[in-house]
């Protein structure tokens, strides 16, 4: 029905004046209050409907003088009459024409003959209603059409039988990376992970039925998503169809991954970590121990909860221990001096252990005590201490003056030779290289200074030498260094370990011995010519008077001669026994 | 003859068996005797320069002694001239060494000398032809 103040506007179109009359006349049987106007033409109706557009309805005689064909006439007025409902007005012989009219948008059409006021009213009426809601349906799809369209989820409507697409949104255009075309190119299980069939399957149980699934999907660019879509059956443009809205859990997934795997590696360190986790009530009770204790401890955890700490704890640990401990309740964490534990086969173990205080904690409500076995430290520890404390009683005892050389630092250490024989003051030296090379007799100083750059360049690990070093005194005392070069794990020169020996005594002794030994040689070679001669020449004139015995005149003084050097050789060998015998 | 024999030995008794030696030996009837070198050496530089000499020199004696003679004989220019045969009663291989880096030593003898000895000296190459029987 029309309301009150809705005024009735009528476009009739019509040649025949006289029918014109008659439509108006019909008109104001029925409405109170419209206004109408008239149109000769098609070219006038056209005008006036460009011009005013809002016309409640239109009433179109199908011949008009300016038309040829009336399906383009009722076509254009149609298409020109927007929202005014359009009724025909035909007369009998164009009857079924009129109805065919029907189909392509009229409201209604009438014979004019059988036109009354009621009837046409009516036909008004129900062709403005009809407008109306076919109005609505319009705007209503096209709603619906927007939500699907801007969706920000990914949806898609797929051909029910052959999975194909039909229509895609933006958001799956914008995630997947296919354009419309390609997508509506494609079915659905092109998204799909080759190799996985869980979308076959349950499409295939579920063909006309809504249902939901989490499946893996393949990006154009081959990025793998993981997506959870619901998907309804639906009548899609008369085809069986279904509309499925995706979503991205991919994000999702990750984290529920992570979290497991975070879980899994607390697992693993608790478990098979190489500190043993526990868990210690206020009465220092175990209320958990961590699996991890079997291979820590030879110990089963079952065996340990419930137990108290101290029937583990080394009796010469407790008290000192049980001092750390009034203090744990103080602090957050407490680090335990390190402390013998029996072990599952009663041996001792030195354990180290940090105790948190997680008591408000009521996942925990304890002490969480995190321990681990250093027993080969310790024992590493003590073999060291040992070594050192060797070392320095060698040091002590030794009368060598030891020299300890940090190549890297530049620092030197001596033990107390360094005064007791060199008569330096440590407190008075620069501990350096520079001072030692100082101190090394400048006739040496080259050798030197050449021998232990090759040991530390060749990195030769072993080195004696001889030189002369000053004493505090300025008097040289000679020695034999035995340097030894230390060296890092990669091999690189760290220090110079060198045992120095006074063998001034013994250099001075070998001195005098040698000294002595040239002297021997030239008194021997004296005394050779001096015992020789005599004899020389005895020997000589013995030859002479042997081979010349015929033709020598002077036989007396040969003889003479002889006596001679017979005489002087006596004396020299007297003398020689003599000196001998002093 | 050009060839000169010169013995340096400060010992009467040696200067008498080798001036014998030489003689019976045919090596020389008078060959000069010195009982210093020094006098030798001014001997040798006064001699014309077409001499050689055959010089028996003896390593001990005072005043030069024979290291000191070969040496102011190794730094004249006609070392050729000088055949030095060294006649020692040391017994000692060094000096038979140091000897021998002088290249005037033809060559070095024990003392007494001998027969054998004068031989010896007789057929060393440099003097041999001296001594040839025409």
């Amino acid at each position: 029905m029309l309301k009150e103040n809705e005024k009735l506007k009528i476009l009739v179109i019509e040649d025949n004046y006289g029918d014109f009359v008659l439509i108006q006349e019909y008109l104001s049987d029925e409405y109170s209050n419209f206004k109408i106007e008239r149109a000769e033409n098609f070219r006038i109706g056209r005008k006036l409907l460009v011009d005013h557009g809002d016309f409640s309805a239109v009433l179109l005689d199908l011949s008009l003088p300016d038309v040829d064909k009336p399906e383009k006439l009722v076509k254009e007025v149609l298409e020109l009459a927007n929202s005014s409902a359009v009724i025909v007005l035909t007369g009998y012989a164009d009857k079924d024409f009129g109805m065919k009219t029907l189909s392509w948008g009229v409201s209604d059409y009438l014979l004019k003959d059988e036109i009354t006021s009621s009837i046409l009213a009516k036909s008004i009426q129900y062709s403005r209603e009809r407008k109306r809601v076919n109005r609505q349906l319009e705007e209503s799809e096209k709603k619906y059409r927007n939500l699907f369209d801007a969706s920000p989820l990914p949806m898609w409507v797929l051909d029910r039988n052959t999975l194909e697409f039909l229509n895609v949104n933006k958001a799956a255009i914008d995630l997947y990376g296919y354009n419309r075309q390609e997508f509506l190119k494609m079915t659905v299980r092109d998204l799909w992970v080759e190799g996985e069939n869980v979308g076959e399957e349950t499409w295939k149980k579920n063909k006309d039925t809504s249902f939901s699934l989490k499946i893996k999907h393949r990006t154009k660019e081959g990025k793998l998503l993981f997506m959870e879509v619901e998907t309804n059956p639906i009548s899609f443009d008369g085809r069986d169809a279904r509309v499925s809205l995706a979503s991205d859990i991919t994000g999702k997934m990750k984290a529920e991954q992570e979290l497991y795997h975070s879980q899994q590696r607390f697992k693993a360190l608790v478990q098979d970590g190489s500190d043993m986790i526990s868990i210690i009530d206020e009465n220092y009770h175990y209320s958990y121990v961590s699996p991890s204790v079997e291979n820590i401890l030879d110990a089963e955890p079952e065996n340990m909860e419930g137990r108290n700490v101290f029937d583990f704890i080394h009796p010469e640990d407790e008290i000192r221990i049980k001092k750390y401990l009034k203090f744990a309740g103080n602090k957050k964490t407490v680090q335990l001096p390190s402390y013998r534990y029996k072990n599952g086969n009663g041996n001792w173990r030195w354990l180290e252990t940090i105790m948190s205080d997680l008591r408000d904690d009521p996942a925990v409500g304890g002490f969480v005590a995190n321990s681990r076995d250093i027993t080969q430290f310790i024992n590493q520890e003590q073999v060291l201490k040992e070594s050192l404390e060797r070392y320095d009683t060698v040091a002590k005892a030794t009368s060598d003056l030891i020299l300890d050389f940090d190549l890297e630092t530049d620092e030197l250490k001596f033990n107390e030779a360094i005064s007791e024989i060199f008569g330096y003051s440590t407190d008075d030296i620069a501990l350096n290289r520079k001072w030692w090379e100082s101190k090394i007799h400048p006739d040496d100083f080259g050798r030197i200074k050449a021998h232990s750059r090759e040991m530390v360049e060749r990195k030769r690990k072993l080195m004696h030498t001889e030189y002369r070093l000053a004493c505090a005194d300025g008097s040289y005392k000679y020695v034999l260094d035995r340097s030894y070069l230390l060296t890092d794990t990669s091999g690189n020169p760290k220090r110079i370990i060198g045992s120095i020996q006074d063998i001034t005594d013994r250099y001075n002794y070998i001195k005098a011995i040698e000294d002595s030994n040239e002297r021997l040689r030239e008194i021997a070679w004296t005394q050779s010519h001096v015992v020789r001669a005599p004899l020389a020449r005895i020997m000589g004139l013995i030859d002479l008077l042997r081979n010349n015995r015929e033709n020598i005149e002077n036989i007396t003084e040969i003889l003479d001669n002889i006596l001679i050097s017979s005489e002087e050789l006596d004396k020299v060998i007297r003398k020689i026994a003599n000196k001998t015998e002093r | 003859m050009n060839l000169k024999v010169l013995i340096i030995d400060d010992d009467a008794v040696v200067v008498f068996i080798q001036k014998k030696l030489m003689a019976n030996n045919e090596i020389s009837d008078s060959p000069l005797v010195f009982k210093r070198a020094n006098p030798a050496l001014d001997f040798i530089e006064a001699e014309e320069n077409d001499k050689e000499f055959l010089i028996l020199l003896d390593i001990n004696m005072p005043g030069m002694n024979g290291w000191e003679f070969l040496n102011e004989l190794n730094n004249k220019p006609d070392k050729h001239r000088y055949h030095v045969i060294m006649v020692t009663s040391s017994v000692e291989q060094r000096d038979k060494e140091k000897a021998s880096q002088y290249p005037m030593v033809r060559e070095f003898l024990e003392k007494p000398i001998t027969n054998e000895s004068c031989k010896k000296i007789k057929d060393i190459p440099e003097i041999s032809h001296f001594f040839e029987k025409v």
